[in-house]
């Protein structure tokens, strides 16, 4: 077996790279017993196969991953091989540390170009989407390949270029498992998709670039598929859901106004009350008086 | 100026369309909302974002069209989807999502039903199908597997009565609708004590029932600020959409039928009195006291061919779906009539008329070496229609058609029209307004106006823009294959009750 190991604290290579855990290479010519255990990721983990066929467990499912395959794992999935067999063949992985803030969002530190928006859009679809095969995908081979070049030779400018090359790659598995999971021929399936994550998370600010990069569209394009399926932009569908989730809070007596406001999404109980009341005729106030016979 | 607007709280979306009083559209609108499947069997819906899509859409199209245009509106009528239930406590407010049609949840009642002595005498008073869909059987399984939510019930409503109960502060159900709960008596107008025992509810749990015709009170103070109108705007009850898109077809009371393809399908005739089969598989929904709407409801249609255009369309060149549907029916021209014996039962979801059984499901037959993708394209299509022609054949065994209208977006599709024609033998005319159900609501509020007289009148007012005439060979062909199709899907019961059972 042929192995290359960096690991962070260890390795000299990564002195000035903190954010990278690990980055490792092997290429094995026969079957080992014991050596493929499953474990806990603990960062961003993405693995590239170049050769051979490997049975492996990615978190609940099983999977059989062939050359070009790449998985994506995010902090807490489980991987491996079921009784830790090492099958034989060639792949490469990187695991970048990125601290996780709520249930679906990550930051990054100073070394990424990527602005906090675009941070909040990728983070928000790897982990919808993780742990995720993706399939066809040569280019985080090449990625990791560069990566791995850059370091070892440590030529001029190598401390910019590995740090561009671990932004491509992030870019370029949220590009891709969005269009892998959302193929144009069924929007319908892709609106329902979006609408249970809105649900999900609907205090959040969502922005129309945002929900676009989601589903794997351009903002522009994403607005016309929206507006001609729903009848809605994206942004008044959005108010929809969270008008009527407050209405189901309204009506349950416990929860205070300003409350209801800011678990529905809306920034502030006053543009609650403007939007709640340009809709329906009625304050939020006013409206819970007249539908709670109970007092 | 007068104008009336209609609003459509359908399937997956609430359309709402302005007329002025001549028929003339002025606008429309729509606006989606989801339906949740958390389980196997459950199909639900949030009655409070149908109310806020419906006052959305619905504001919308009077800032932006009715009032620029100074536009007064006379009345507001609704039309909604058969079937939904909801549960609502005693100040109203909702106890959870509501159930749709496609909701089969009460599989084991409408079995226990169906094996009972009760189901004839249930199916003579009511004139509906003991299915899973009814609200009947959906509240007799909430009794059983939701006693903590049956308890607080206070009333169970469909999901246009909510809407107008919002809107107004009345619940109310017409006939139509309240046919499509499995708990009216048609003969008597009235709940039957038998269903509502078997639901394990009273009629004090069911809105008031009125005519199509009927006022379903004034709209709230708020709702006509926020809208812009006043307490002179009529709120119409309406009636069902099936109901309106037979209306809206210019079908009554004489010897055509209406065929409805749109994701599903039905077939339906008008009359003044029940149908009576004694197979129990046509439905009876009442209009006005004397006028029945009967026929037979299929899960395929328009929905099952897209299934196909997603899994074996061309999408490189196709922006969409639609795109790719109209290049593969394109293909579908080149073979002829019969598919060269490739034969499609199109039971993707199981089926309702007229063979009534959920486990049925999808098969390709007579493949042979020279068949391509065009063939399959096309026996999907036949199939489809072969489906309905077995529904057209069910009603021709009670009556004489003359004529089809035929409405909704996959069936008036040239093609597919033209394939009607070919399989009934017999004339198929479509209408000049594609969007029947609301035109049929527009009649209805017209003729409550005093415009038409009757709606035999109103009927009668429906423009015929296209007329396919039957290619007679095509028709011998379609026979002959039809015959293998109808064999096949009675002799498989054992085969579909097997591989349901597995999957």
């Amino acid at each position: 077996m042929n192995q290359l190991l960096l690991t962070k604290d260890i390795a000299e290579e990564l002195r000035l790279f903190p954010h990278i855990i690990e980055l490792g290479i092997i290429k094995n010519t026969s079957i080992r017993l014991d050596s493929f255990p499953k474990t806990t990721t603990t960062g961003i983990k993405c693995f590239f196969v170049s050769d051979g066929k490997f049975q492996w467990d990615v978190h609940t499912n099983q999977y059989t991953v062939y050359p070009g395959d790449a998985i994506l794992l995010m902090p807490g999935q489980v991987f491996g091989h079921t009784i830790g067999t090492l099958e034989v063949g060639s792949f490469s992985w990187i695991n970048i540390d990125a601290k996780q803030t709520g249930i679906d969002g990550f930051v990054l530190d100073k070394w990424t170009s990527l602005s906090e928006k675009e941070i909040t859009s990728v983070s928000k679809i790897l982990f919808l989407n993780s742990p995720v095969v993706i399939t066809k995908f040569e280019d985080a081979g090449k990625i990791l390949k560069c990566i791995q070049h850059e370091l070892l030779s440590k030529e001029v400018g190598h401390y910019a270029r590995v740090n561009s090359q671990i932004d491509e790659l992030l870019i370029l598995i949220a590009r891709k498992i969005t269009v892998q999971s959302n193929p144009g021929r069924d929007f319908p399936n892709t609106f329902m998709k979006l609408e249970a994550a809105l649900r999900k998370d609907l205090s959040h600010q969502w922005t129309v670039e945002e929900m676009a990069a989601l589903v794997g569209l351009g903002a522009t394009l994403f607005n016309e598929k929206v507006k001609n399926y729903s009848g809605f932009t994206p942004l008044n569908y959005l108010i929809n859901i969270r008008i009527s989730e407050a209405i189901k809070l309204l009506k349950k007596k416990d929860e205070s106004i300003t409350d209801i406001a800011l678990d529905t999404g809306f920034y502030s109980s006053q543009h609650f009350s403007t939007t709640f009341k340009k809709l329906t005729g009625y304050t939020p106030g006013e409206f819970r008086k007249n539908n709670s016979h109970n007092i | 100026m007068k104008c009336i607007i209609t609003i459509e709280l359908g399937t997956n979306a609430v359309r709402i369309f302005a007329f002025d009083l001549n028929g003339m559209l002025i606008d429309s609108m729509k606006g989606y909302y989801p339906t949740f499947h958390s389980q196997p069997d459950y199909s639900e819906q949030d009655p409070e974002q149908i109310f806020i899509t419906m006052l959305y859409v619905l504001k919308n199209i009077m800032t932006e069209t009715i009032k620029p245009k100074k536009y007064k509106v006379a009345s507001i009528c609704f039309t909604s989807s058969m079937h939904s239930v909801l549960a609502v406590d005693k100040h109203g407010v909702p106890l959870g999502n509501a159930s749709t049609w496609a909701d089969n949840r009460a599989k084991k009642e409408a079995k226990e039903i169906s094996e009972s002595l009760l189901a004839d005498s249930i199916y003579n008073s009511t004139g509906t199908p003991i299915h899973p869909m009814s609200p009947m059987l959906k509240i007799a399984w909430m009794k059983k597997n939701q006693q903590d939510k049956f308890k607080l019930a206070g009333k169970f409503v469909s999901i246009k009565s909510y809407v107008i109960h919002q809107l107004t502060g009345e619940y109310m159900i017409d006939y139509s609708l309240a046919c499509a709960t499995g708990m009216l008596n048609i003969h008597k107008i009235a709940w039957e004590q038998q269903a509502l025992d078997f639901a394990g509810i009273s009629s004090e749990n069911l809105p008031q029932l009125v005519s199509c015709f009927a006022n379903a009170g004034t709209l709230k103070k708020a709702y006509q600020n926020s809208l812009g109108l006043n307490d002179d705007t009529k709120v119409l009850i309406g009636s069902s959409d099936g109901c309106m898109a037979t209306l809206g077809a210019g079908v009554w009371n004489s010897d055509k039928a209406t065929i409805t393809v749109e994701d599903s399908s039905a077939v339906r005739v008008v009359s003044n009195k029940m149908w009576h089969d004694e197979k129990k598989r046509v439905f009876n929904y009442l209009i006005t006291e004397d006028c029945f709407v009967s026929g037979g409801p299929s899960n395929s249609g328009g929905g099952t061919f897209e299934w196909y255009a997603k899994q074996f369309g061309d999408f490189t060149n196709a922006i969409d779906i639609e795109s790719c549907v109209s290049s593969l029916i394109q293909e579908a021209t080149k073979v002829k009539a019969g598919s060269e014996g490739l034969i499609f039962l199109p039971y993707l979801l199981g089926e309702r008329a007229p063979i009534w059984n959920p486990d049925a499901r999808g098969m390709y037959f007579g493949i042979n070496i020279k068949h391509e993708r065009q063939h399959f394209t096309r026996a999907t299509i036949e199939g489809i229609f072969y489906e309905i022609y077995s529904i057209g054949k069910m009603l021709s065994e009670h009556r004489d058609i003359s004529s089809l209208s035929v409405n909704g977006s996959f069936a008036t599709m040239p093609f597919c029209a033209q394939m009607i024609a070919d399989m009934f033998n017999k004339p198929v005319q479509i209408t000049a307004n594609p969007n029947s159900v609301s035109k049929g609501a527009f009649l209805l509020a017209a003729t409550e106006m005093g415009i038409y007289k009757t709606l035999d009148e109103a009927a009668s007012q429906i423009e015929i823009a296209e007329t396919y005439l039957p290619a007679e060979n095509n028709h011998k062909t379609y026979l002959q294959y039809f015959k293998i199709f109808e064999s096949l899907s009675s002799k498989l019961e054992e085969e579909f009750m097997k591989i349901a059972e597995l999957q």
